[in-house]
């Protein structure tokens, strides 16, 4: 290995397998050249092996491909025809089945194929690396370690490195660097033990909550119901997400641990119960044999009854009094909620907490490097909030070690293993903590563990924190209740929301008015980011639906003093105006509504504001998005001058959905990017496909697909790791400011669809109404969008100025919210979270 | 007033095998290639015509732009070598245009202002889909409730006809499925060989190992359609498509296709000069309105009219070509007229045959044909519903 720059022009997968054809799959969406491999098929093409397993790609759930095209790009191979190509490859993964003769006969194999540089890895889940290293002839087995991906890995964050006895020390950090930028993961250097971290850990855990489930009585739907986001957990909880991974895959990993790891303590609890291996039996796997733990009859979930090992209800709820408890308390309270409890849901989820903390104190030192590691492990790879020591370190160290003790003196633990000394060292520490702002405690040195140093984390201003770490950004310009602006120490302002979810209400409206001034006046450019997903799940439609109270109670307070008085003042008329109008149409003459509804448009054109100042404010502005940017949200990424977006990127307007349309600029600016790519001066091919995403409120599953739905553009940035994102996006709004940024001149001549426009997609609407495929109110919304996408009642090939889309959709976003229907769906989704179809 | 002076004959009647659209075998053969096949084919059935003394080419097509456009009839006879004295003419009546073009012919013989025509058909509606490539509607549809069912698609006015005519879902499965099995047995028995002449597919692909193009060349001669393995049950299955809680299925309407048929019309005086004889005689035409709505009952209307205007009454027509828009407004058609149910599409229909909107009223016209003769019948008729409301019908008389 050389010091050169390390580049990876090309991957090779070897077995395309779910996991083998899944992580192709996420090459391919990182534009990284694959071939994928499998053993030839007895058909007329040897590669149909992988043709299908291509094929199945595209209907995969949840879509391991950003884009389907993007399945064309995966090369199809077998080892009879095609091992030449390997050299050409600068890293091979093999994820055949997890068989230690077949992976070293297959090894075997291709060794004298692969190119002088070319890093071989597993992708093992837990065979022996060092195993494995021996089928390669000694010269070659530095360039050889295991990459555990966890399943699906283009969604999970999780890649488990584990270096063999002979592996490279700078291999290794070239295919850390390579993972964590070009393929977005966030990678944990595991020792080369059983089952590696995240399942060692993940499936004690899970193995501990059967134990203490079963002796507590619990049902599964009720232990479900106790361990999922009620304690920071994925809602699928525990068996659930075992019938997700398979209860065939779960058997096989546990058996893999009693086979290998005679020495655990715990040794005597890795074996699978009476329970999963009948259901094996039977060939119930779970999710995809229809029928595991649960099962889905109609629309009913059913739950395994233990007790006449039949199925029922599933209906298990977790205590409520322990669940207000826990939901009201805080963070640092809440293992002592659990432990307090009296009831057996509490003492259930303390037993479940404490034997893991109790494993995971005695394992750590075998199997990871330093508390860190196993931490994000488990959140990367089992999606838990917080890792099993950051919980124990804020609910008290000293306190939850003291309690363990207890517990293991009283027989109450799994096993009577002491805690090892360094728990205790660290409970006598004055700040009782594994991990702090210098490093994470490390159980072989007894010190203190920085966080990498591998040029690679210098992108990631701000990496994962952990619980004890230092979680400041940056220096604040200024705050409010509703945003924060600041900077790192250079010339470019950052924004960020503080309201739940990023919604955006008048208040942030203010603060990105406020901030776009700031930055005018003494910034280069202006990025927005969020410290956390999502970007922003749109206005907040509280605001605009609180329904006024009645007369008599009613007392109005005068409009806070802001800068936007004046936007109040300009509009108030010509709202008052359009809305009585509306109303009187609509037969909803009720001058309470009609006086809400003002507030409410004043509020629209506010909105409008924002987006168009976005766009036309003398410095650039920079979305940096990650996670769900949904109505506003979406309008504001449109208006800013460029996109830097994650893959995992989840855009849309999806107004349609509660009744109403974008009116944020978002009908507007498709019907100008309609435009812009007019042929022969015809906005509509282009703008019946916009139109469609709007109105049938349909999402972007990926930063690649926002490109195709039009809501980012062409040129936008798309990075692969979401803790790049705020580095990426500063270094494009400063190459924006540094390049004599001016905004775009004003748009004054965009041709319109118009009538015809609309009515060739009112056609498509009539048929869709009369079918009954539907409804009055959403053949109305669908009209009205279609009005405003086509510029209204104009002939097509009009020019009109931005102005006048922004006009249209106000009118018809207040049409819209005026109607008792779309009222009606506004409060059901506030309510429940659930669209309604009236 | 002019009237008609002599009788107009058919003297050939040929037609491409049909194909799936727009995933069929034909999806890469041009229309107007098409229809300059069918054009040849007529002519070298009719051996011994002068080309110069065709007085017209007159041909149907649904959607005429693109690949059909710049009036295809034209463009196809002179790639057919047809003399550039002969002139060309595209008509549409949609579904009935190959029907209509046949009439056109026919009428001009019949007045004596011509003595050889040769109608005919095109579509490929893999090129060019329902409704054409750009869509345009006319904001005035939407302005009176009377006149929106013209944005109608045509399996939701298959969906009215159903509920109105009462034709439930099992009823119309069972038609198409009757349908497949009798367009199966009669491809099976050779029922379509005199009709159809084989289409040599020419095409050409790059290999990109070698870099070399890769010339396939593959002659079909059967209809792609027809499908041995359905059956109630599978038809069953699927889903309603034009209305969530409708009737109308993919499996119980007409087929996507592409296809050409041509007919070489002639006066009695042409054939004798040729020494030709005839298939049959042309007897008469009609069409007529219907709301837009319910098309599908178009030859509801249609089919009294010609009878009445021919003198031919309905039990003396041996076969009825109906085509099978959709299996709801077929069975609408036949209950409502009393049509004999083993008459109407004997070797099956456009569920299972397809349906080349603008090709099938010559392609039909070309099985009735020669089915009458070789099943020794004598009167025939070739019908059809038609989108935005009308209904055509044509009789035949076999020689």
């Amino acid at each position: 290995m050389n010091n050169a720059q390390f580049i990876v022009r090309k991957v090779a997968v070897l077995g395309a397998g779910v996991m083998g054809a899944q992580i192709a799959a996420h090459m391919v969406n990182a534009n990284i050249e694959t071939i994928l491999f499998e053993l030839p098929a007895e058909a007329d093409d040897p590669n149909a092996s992988v043709v299908k397993a291509v094929e199945k790609l595209k209907k995969h759930e949840p879509a391991p491909l950003s884009v389907k095209a993007k399945a064309g790009f995966i090369q199809a191979a077998n080892y009879d025809q095609h091992l030449e190509q390997l050299k050409t490859c600068d890293v091979v993964i093999e994820a055949i089945a997890e068989r230690m003769d077949w992976k070293q006969a297959l090894y075997e194999k291709v060794a004298p194929f692969l190119g002088e540089q070319t890093i071989f890895a597993s992708n093992t889940s837990g065979l022996s690396i060092d195993q494995l290293a021996l089928a390669f002839p000694e010269a070659l087995r530095h360039r050889f370690c295991g990459v555990h991906f966890f399943n699906p890995p283009r969604y999970m964050h999780l890649v488990e490195l584990i270096p063999c006895a002979h592996s490279d020390a700078l291999m290794l950090d070239n295919l850390e660097s390579f993972l964590v930028t070009y393929l977005g993961k966030g990678v944990i250097r595991a020792k080369d033990t059983p089952n590696f971290i995240a399942n060692r850990i993940g499936v004690f855990s899970l193995l501990a909550t059967m134990h203490h489930g079963q002796s507590f009585g619990l049902g599964f739907d009720e232990v479900d119901a106790l361990t999922g986001t009620l304690i920071g957990r994925p809602k699928s909880a525990t068996f659930r997400t075992a019938d997700v991974v398979g209860l065939d895959v779960l058997a096989h990993v546990i058996h893999t641990m009693r086979d290998t790891l005679k020495d655990d303590d715990w040794h005597a609890y890795f074996d699978t119960p009476d329970w999963l291996r009948g259901l094996i039996d039977e060939g119930a796997f779970g999710q995809k044999t229809k029928r595991g733990v649960y099962q889905k009859v109609g629309k009913e979930i059913q739950v395994l009854n233990l007790a006449d090992n039949s199925y029922r209800v599933s209906r298990g709820e977790a205590n409520d009094e322990l669940k207000q408890q826990l939901k009201y308390s805080k963070p640092a309270d809440k293992i002592a909620v659990m432990r307090n409890s009296q009831h057996m849901h509490g003492q259930f989820l303390w037993a479940v907490h404490r034997d893991l903390f109790h494993y995971c104190a005695v394992q750590l030192e075998h199997i990871a490097d330093n508390a860190r590691d196993l931490d994000l492990a488990l959140r990367w790879g089992f999606g838990w909030e917080h890792g099993p020591f950051e919980i124990w370190q804020n609910s008290g160290w000293k306190r939850v070690a003291d309690w363990i003790n207890e517990d293991i003196a009283a027989g109450k633990c799994m096993r009577d293993t002491p805690l090892p000394s360094w728990v205790t060292k660290i409970s006598e520490q004055e700040v009782a903590a594994v991990h702090t702002p210098h490093g994470s405690f490390a159980p072989a040195s007894g010190l203190l563990h920085k966080r990498s140093a591998l040029p690679v984390y210098r992108r990631q201003l701000y990496p994962d924190l952990l619980i004890g770490e230092d979680a400041t950004y940056g220096e604040t310009i200024f705050e409010t209740d509703a945003v924060r602006m600041w900077h790192t120490g250079d010339k470019t302002a950052i924004l960020s929301f503080k309201s739940k979810m990023h919604t955006i209400g008048k208040d942030v409206l203010n603060g990105i008015q406020d901030g776009l001034e700031e930055a005018e006046k003494n910034w280069k450019a202006l990025v927005i980011w969020q410290t956390e997903p999502p970007f922003s799940v749109g206005a907040n439609l509280k605001q605009a639906t609180e329904r006024p109270k009645p007369p008599q109670v009613e007392k109005r307070e005068p409009a806070p003093p802001s800068v936007f008085e004046k936007f109040f003042k300009q509009f108030k008329k010509s709202a008052q105006a359009t809305v009585l109008k509306a109303a009187r149409e609509l037969d909803m003459a009720d001058a309470l509504m009609a006086r809400k509804l003002a507030e409410v448009e004043v509020m629209i054109a506010q909105f409008q504001q924002i987006s168009q100042a976005l766009r036309y404010s003398m410095i650039p502005t920079v979305a940096a998005v990650d996670g769900m940017a949904l109505g506003g949200g979406c309008e504001f990424i449109m208006h800013c001058d460029h996109t830097v977006a994650t893959m995992e990127t989840y855009i849309g307007l999806v107004e349609a959905g509660v009744g109403l349309l974008p009116a944020g600029g978002g009908c507007k600016e498709l019907a100008f990017r309609a435009a812009q790519t007019a042929v022969e001066n015809d906005p509509f091919p282009q703008l019946k496909k916009y139109y469609q995403t709007v109105a049938m409120a349909e999402l972007a599953k990926s930063a690649e697909q926002a490109k195709e739905f039009g809501f980012l553009r062409p040129a936008d940035t798309i990075i692969m790791n979401r803790f790049e994102l705020l580095h990426a996006a500063k270094l494009q709004a400063l190459a924006l400011a540094e390049s004599g940024y001016r905004p775009p001149l004003r748009q004054r001549a965009i041709p319109v669809a118009g009538n015809t426009g609309a009515a060739t997609i009112e056609s498509m609407l009539v048929n869709m109404h009369e079918g009954g495929f539907i409804s009055d109110h959403d053949f109305l919304i669908g009209k009205k969008i279609a009005f405003v996408m086509c510029g209204g009642d104009l002939t097509p090939g009009s020019l009109v100025d931005e102005e006048w889309f922004l006009e249209l959709e106000r009118a018809a976003f207040m049409e819209l919210l005026a109607t008792e229907k779309t009222q009606a769906r506004i409060e059901h989704t506030l309510r429940t979270g659930k669209p309604l179809r009236n | 007033m002019v009237k008609q002076i002599q009788d107009a004959y058919i003297v050939a009647a040929v037609r491409t095998p049909v194909g799936k659209a727009p995933r069929g075998m034909f999806k890469h053969v041009r229309p107007d290639d098409m229809l300059v096949h069918v054009l040849k084919s007529v002519m070298e059935l009719c051996e011994g015509v002068d080309p110069a003394a065709v007085d017209d080419v007159i041909a149907g097509c649904a959607m005429p732009e693109a690949e059909q456009g710049i009036n295809v009839a034209r463009v196809a006879l002179l790639l057919a070598g047809l003399p550039n004295s002969v002139p060309g003419m595209t008509v549409n009546r949609f579904c009935a245009s190959g029907l209509q073009s046949v009439a056109i012919a026919a009428d001009r013989i019949r007045l004596g202002e011509a003595d050889i025509i040769i109608a005919g058909g095109t579509e490929s509606m893999s090129m060019v889909p329902m409704m054409g490539n750009k869509v345009s509607m006319n904001p005035a549809m939407f302005k009176h409730d009377e006149n929106v069912a013209i944005a109608f698609g045509m399996g939701m006015t298959a969906e009215k006809v159903a509920e109105q005519w009462k034709v439930d879902r099992e009823a119309q499965d069972e038609f198409a499925l009757t349908s497949h099995q009798r367009a199966q047995a009669a491809i099976e028995s050779g029922e379509f060989r005199q009709e159809i002449v084989p289409y040599t597919i020419d095409e050409k692909y790059p290999d990109l190992k070698t870099h070399q193009v890769r010339e396939v060349s593959v002659a079909r001669d059967t209809d792609e359609g027809p499908r041995a393995d359905t059956s109630l049950a599978v038809l069953a299955k699927l889903k309603p498509v034009f209305a969530a809680h409708g009737s109308v299925t993919a499996g119980n309407s007409s087929q996507m296709s592409d296809g050409a048929g041509a007919v070489m019309l002639m006066s009695e005086s042409a054939m004798r000069r040729f020494n030709l004889s005839p298939l049959g005689k042309f007897v008469g035409y009609s069409v007529a309105g219907v709301p837009p709505e319910i098309m599908g009952v178009g030859p509801i209307k249609a089919i009294p009219k010609v009878l009445e205007q021919t003198g031919v009454k309905s039990d003396d027509l041996d076969w009825i070509e109906l085509n099978e828009a959709f299996a709801a407004q077929s069975l609408a058609v036949i209950r409502e007229l009393g049509l004999d149910r083993e008459k109407v599409n004997p070797l099956g229909g456009a569920i299972a045959l397809g349906h080349p909107l603008g090709a099938t009223g010559s392609i039909r016209v070309a099985t009735l044909l020669h089915g009458l003769r070789r099943h020794k019948m004598k009167y025939g008729m070739v019908t059809m519903c038609i989108g935005s409301g009308m209904g055509a019908a044509g009789i035949f008389e076999a020689l």
